[in-house]
């Protein structure tokens, strides 16, 4: 008994209440969710009509040609070779080769123009989602593991794929057969057929029980391998500080704990749509059972001629085989739309919110104000990171952001690029409220570089470029030397083609920093934010290129991050953040003769110093 | 070696109840028509009630039967594919863990990702349906062969005449199969890369406005993948229709040349017609056929994959090295003492020398600054003390023994390291602190956190050190994040504590209240910093310049004999001009 609540310790992973269906409610919803997964699968297989249309006729005359080429056999097995003529058989096996050879001919072709469908849709499906996904806001990104998404384009994906590579010419043909049969079995006895059919709604309840369990695990199923995905892409990434803290052997327990969350699901799963071949044979048989045993009956009562009892029972064996068939299928669509419902899932997200009204291409003088700004991010629950920030800086001024770590600093450089929508206050462009303006608008004339930098697999080139796409050689070159950058990359193996990794050791943290200030020279923006840009750069190469970045500024509306003061020198304004307040702001004489926070700050530094 | 199949072994026994099973089930389908052949001819056709009813019950009873069979082979199936791919995970993750961070760089981590996921997975299908379903059709086919031989060998015979031309075909295909479907599996890796490297860049690609730049990248990937995909399976998809027709046409031959045979009066004619029976149900069975090639193809190419893994040897790997020569181990000398004996570093797949020749010597509770500028080998350097890579020349001492004579986890767990990109994991504030030292207590991660200047911070967030932390630590900011990489470090009370520019984020105050508490660490300190005022505190200083030692002393040596030091001094000493005017 044990064994089959437990079987080989698996625990169930189904609850009652998960299986009980409360009519209106639970039902209700769930069904209609299949459906409108399905249809949005079958909008974009639709999108290829044409082709389907092929693809159908092929099916069709590949079952008409299979039905024709069995029965040729025959008319040869009765007219010929039993009568022992054999002398004239040249012509009908002649057509037979025919009808094999354009029987094969359909098969390839079908099979060859769904594939094509299949891949087309798996491709629109794959590239919808990294569209949606890159429209997606950023506090979207910061509750997700990126191994978890991956895993939707990859894993999910995956099992429509191979659902649609075979289902589809699958149910099509066992139609056409099931279609078939019934009206030769009607033909042959209405009665007899009757009896074949009861079984019909015993399938359903059995396929009921059986798919009401599936259809839950294979969701389950998908989200493990999600989570799985996830931890691995972690790990990997974060491979070093696991040796360093020798933690090897936790992420195993971990990533055990995990797989085995993958195993029990997929067990289960596996288990019961294991069941659905199992159940349809055995109702099969005992409707085999049913036809033989009263067409027997019938037949001693001389209601029925045995001649047809024994062609309808061969009949009724050809008519399961198709639902057989549709059976199957049912689970792997299951599974397809686990999947394909986690991919939508995502589609289904808000995009960021793009509604400005304001045309594309406004021109930004670069004046940004900051009106009563309150922020807080999703993830740090009621503590607000901003709390009413507010200041106003002219087009062209550079402005230092000061203040302790987590004072709100990279926030407002964050809340500038509009990577978040704040929850009060106002924030404007040139007076205009962000929210009027395009996202593009605002981020094609302005320079972020982020406070880690961060290189795609791809040439020194295509890395700088980055911050304008036609941007040519000598203008990448040119910037590259202002970032005094040219010197190490006329160094690497292939010079400015050479290929970077992102997570490769040859370039160092300060190197990445460097191309990073060379993305935002070619970008030539109107506003500029540089977050803690030159942090990892070591002070000499931090003077050489101080030029370069004061050409930058140089009319520009510019925000600095940075520690060091010599970056701060030269800024026209000073803000001091403190515990998400401005808390003081003006130049750094006024700020130094008000002896508040920063006049305090210098003097620390100096006292350091010393 | 192990291949990636023995992994079934350990569940040999379920798996061959399975099969056991599934063997019993075919026996009554195979039965089954011989039994309405006695219903109809012992019953019907004799209107003997009694007969019909017996022989119905058997039936049914028969088809109870199979349902049990099949069902709980459903269990021992599901059980043994599962367990198989569980152990193959577990056993793949278990040896990647183990890579050297050279091998690493060999194979990219969207591979590893997709041959953990994907390519288990295929193995996974194919094992499963080798215990339901896929034995089936060949066996099928291989009884009704054998009938037809037993029937008439000379005619049965010319169902073979296409086989040559069979096996040479499959083996050509299967062949083709495996190279195809591999290319396949590397464009899912490359989809998974671009994947990845856009995921982690997302406030890049934002902030350029690049995401349809992105997008039109993704959909090349997306677009080889799809025609590679396309491309294999319409490859494996001609074996279906030729197989048929093969098999088709030798049924021809067999009505043909039989039908010789029969008015030759070699072959009764009733023995034609059963073989031509016997061939039509063959041909039956080969949509399967078709199915579980194109399976084992796209399986064993998965296998493959999986098997570039498994055969990593000890040379890719981390481990052994040291448990082997455990008599031999030289004494320790003084606990925090850090040596480099003439150490030069290539990395792997690259010419150029990241450091040349650098000797050094710090004892107990000495703190070293390490400064140079970027690309001048520093993170390098740090990254030679706990063996993430091994240097191409020299020796490095820890506590006055080679490193590679100790047992990487200890050596490891001596060193306190913190990297220059602060990297925190998905989890509360305090799982990640405790990464440091799994059985820290409250106050450990406390103390921990206070000296790295984080505690009060962390009180102040709503759920204290149950905050969760995103990927990567997302939602703190830099300096946050820094302070907790320290924390963590910390926790541990190594003896030797390895900084890489870790302290860049930090404004000055909370730097010198931070620097101020490590004091009381008494700890060997390894600083890479750009800061003159950091280094300064320390009691000496390396200066390296393209790999190579420019400079080593203290501050006031430096001063007076490094030109490149008083550079450095020089670009600092600036911005108290800037102050002061």
């Amino acid at each position: 008994m044990n064994f089959l609540r437990k079987p080989f310790g698996y625990e169930p992973i189904l609850k009652k209440e998960d299986l009980q269906r409360t009519p209106s409610k639970k039902k209700g919803p769930r069904a209609s969710d299949w459906k409108s997964t399905l249809s949005r699968i079958w909008k974009i297989v639709d999108e290829q009509r044409f082709l389907l249309i092929t693809v159908f006729f092929m099916v069709v005359i590949s079952s008409a040609l299979s039905l024709i080429g069995p029965l040729l056999i025959g008319t040869i097995i009765d007219q010929y070779i039993l009568k022992g003529q054999f002398q004239n058989m040249a012509p009908i096996i002649i057509s037979l080769i025919g009808v094999y050879i354009f029987l094969s001919l359909s098969l390839f072709f079908q099979n060859y123009w769904m594939i094509g469908i299949a891949q087309s849709t798996i491709y629109k499906m794959r590239t919808g989602l990294f569209n949606h996904l890159m429209k997606l806001p950023v506090s979207f990104f910061d509750k997700r593991q990126h191994g978890e998404l991956m895993s939707r384009a990859t894993n999910d994906i995956e099992t429509v794929s191979a659902t649609l590579n075979t289902s589809f010419i699958q149910v099509f043909s066992s139609l056409l057969t099931l279609i078939g049969t019934v009206i030769v079995m009607l033909y042959l006895s209405p009665l007899l057929t009757v009896l074949t059919m009861l079984i019909i709604p015993l399938m359903f309840t059995a396929m009921r029980w059986i798919t009401n369990r599936t259809g839950k695990l294979f969701k389950e199923q998908q989200a493990a391998v999600g989570a799985l995905n996830g931890m691995i892409e972690e790990t990997i990434s974060g491979q070093a500080i696991i040796k360093a803290f020798s933690q090897e052997d936790r992420v195993i327990e971990d990533f055990r704990e995990k797989n085995a969350r993958l195993r029990r699901t997929g067990f289960w799963a596996l288990t019961y749509s294991g069941y659905i071949p199992k159940v349809m044979n055995f109702l099969n048989n005992i409707s085999f059972a049913i036809v033989a045993g009263i067409g027997g009956i019938l037949a001693f009562n001389g209601l029925l001629s045995i001649g047809i009892i024994v062609i309808f029972t061969e009949y009724a064996r050809q008519f399961t085989r198709p639902l057989n068939d549709l059976a199957n299928q049912i689970n792997t669509v299951l599974s397809a739309i686990a999947g394909a419902e986690r991919v939508f899932s995502i589609m289904d997200e808000t995009k960021e919110i793009d509604e400005g009204k304001l045309p594309e291409h406004t021109k930004l003088k670069g004046e940004v104000e900051f009106k009563d700004v309150h922020f807080k991010y999703e993830m740090s629950e009621e503590q607000e990171t901003l709390k009413g920030v507010s200041f106003h800086v002219k087009p062209g001024q550079t402005v230092a952001l000061v203040g302790e770590t987590g004072a709100g600093k990279t926030t407002i450089m964050q809340l500038i690029a509009r990577f978040y929508d704040i929850e009060n206050g106002e924030i404007l462009f040139d007076g205009k409220d962000i929210r009027n303006l395009k996202q593009a608008t605002i981020r094609s004339q302005m320079a972020f570089v982020l406070q880690d930098p961060f290189l795609f697999e791809a040439s020194v080139y295509e890395n700088i470029r980055y911050g304008k796409l036609d941007a040519t050689d000598e203008e990448i070159i040119d910037a590259c030397k202002k970032a005094n950058a040219h010197e190490f990359i006329s160094k690497l193996p292939n010079g400015y083609e050479t290929i970077l990794a992102s997570d490769g050791s040859e370039i160092s943290h300060g190197q990445k920093q460097l191309l990073s200030i060379a993305r935002a020279l070619v970008a030539n923006p109107v506003i500029l934010l540089l977050d803690e840009a030159t942090s990892s750069i070591d002070t000499v190469t931090e003077v050489k290129i101080q030029q370069a970045l004061e050409l930058l500024m140089k009319g520009r509306t510019s925000f600095v991050i940075a520690h060091r003061l010599n970056t701060i020198r030269h800024a026209d304004l000073v803000f001091v953040m403190n515990n998400g307040q401005l808390v003081e702001s003006g130049t750094q004489q006024e700020l130094i003769q008000l002896g508040g926070f920063y006049a305090k700050m210098l003097e620390q530094t100096d006292s350091f110093r010393e | 070696m192990k291949t990636v199949y023995s992994y079934v072994k350990p569940y040999w026994l379920p798996a061959l109840i399975a099969f056991i099973l599934m063997l019993i089930e075919l026996t009554v389908e195979i039965v089954q028509p011989l039994i309405i052949a006695k219903v109809i001819d012992d019953g019907i056709v004799v209107n003997d009630f009694n007969t019909i009813v017996f022989w119905g019950i058997v039936l049914v009873v028969l088809a109870i039967i199979a349902l049990i069979c099949g069902v709980t082979n459903s269990y021992f199936s599901s059980h043994v594919a599962y367990s198989f791919a569980y152990d193959l995970r577990n056993v793949l993750f278990t040896k990647i863990q183990a890579f050297t961070m050279a091998t690493y760089l060999k194979f990219p981590t969207s591979g590893l990702i997709t041959r953990l996921t994907n390519d288990v997975t295929q193995v996974q299908n194919v094992l499963f349906m080798s215990l339901r379903i896929m034995i089936r059709a060949p066996l099928a086919s291989f009884l009704s062969l054998l009938m037809a031989f037993l029937i008439n060998p000379k005619v049965a015979l010319f169902l073979l005449v296409g086989a040559p031309i069979v096996i040479g075909f499959l083996y050509f295909m299967v062949k083709k199969g495996i190279t195809y479907f591999s290319q396949v599996q590397w464009r899912l890796d490359r989809v998974n890369r671009v994947l990845q490297e856009c995921l982690q860049a997302i406030r890049l690609v934002k902030a350029y406005m690049r995401n349809e730049y992105e997008s039109s990248r993704f959909q090349q990937v997306a677009d080889s993948l799809k025609l590679d995909t396309t491309k294999a399976l319409r490859i494996m998809e001609i074996i279906m229709p030729a197989l048929l027709l093969i098999m088709n046409l030798s049924l021809l031959a067999v009505i043909w040349f039989g039908s010789n045979e029969v008015s030759m009066g070699n072959a009764q004619v009733g023995e034609l017609v059963a073989i031509i029976n016997y061939a039509m149900r063959i041909t039956g069975n080969f949509t399967m056929f078709a199915f579980i090639i194109i399976a084992f193809a796209r399986a064993k190419s998965s296998a493959e994959r999986m098997k570039e893994i498994l055969i990593v040897n000890e040379d890719g790997l981390e481990v052994a090295t040291s448990e082997r020569e455990e008599v031999k181990k030289p004494p320790i000398e003084k606990i925090g003492t850090i040596r480099f004996e003439q150490v030069s570093f290539t990395y792997p797949a690259s010419s150029l020398q990241v450091l040349s020749d650098i000797s050094f010597e710090i004892n107990p509770g000495e703190k070293l600054a390490i400064m140079g500028e970027t690309g001048s080998g520093k993170t390098t350097l740090l990254n030679l003390i706990p063996r993430f890579y091994e240097p191409t020349a020299g020796r490095i001492f820890v506590n006055g023994r080679n490193i590679i004579d100790w047992n990487m986890g200890e050596l490891r767990a001596m060193i306190g390291f913190v990297p220059q990109k602060s990297l925190l994991f998905t989890g509360s504030i305090n799982e990640n602190l405790k990464w440091g030292k799994q059985n820290a207590l409250v106050s450990e991660v406390r103390l921990a956190a206070e000296h790295a200047q984080i505690h009060e911070t962390v009180e102040s967030f709503p759920n204290k050190y149950e905050t969760r932390v995103g990927q990567k630590g997302v939602n703190l900011s830099g300096g946050q994040k820094q302070r907790l990489s320290i924390a963590r470090a910390l926790i541990s009370k190594s003896r030797i504590l390895l900084f890489d520019d870790s302290t860049s984020a930090l404004d000055v105050k909370t730097e010198s209240a931070l620097w101020a508490a490590l004091e009381s660490e008494n700890a060997t300190m390894l600083v890479v910093t750009q800061k003159v005022r950091t280094a300064k505190t320390l009691d000496k200083i390396l200066l390296l310049h393209e790999g190579k030692v420019d400079a080593y002393g203290t501050h006031d040596e430096l001063l007076k004999t490094s030109n490149r030091y008083q550079q450095i001094v020089r670009s600092q000493e600036e911005e108290q001009v800037g102050e002061e005017g």
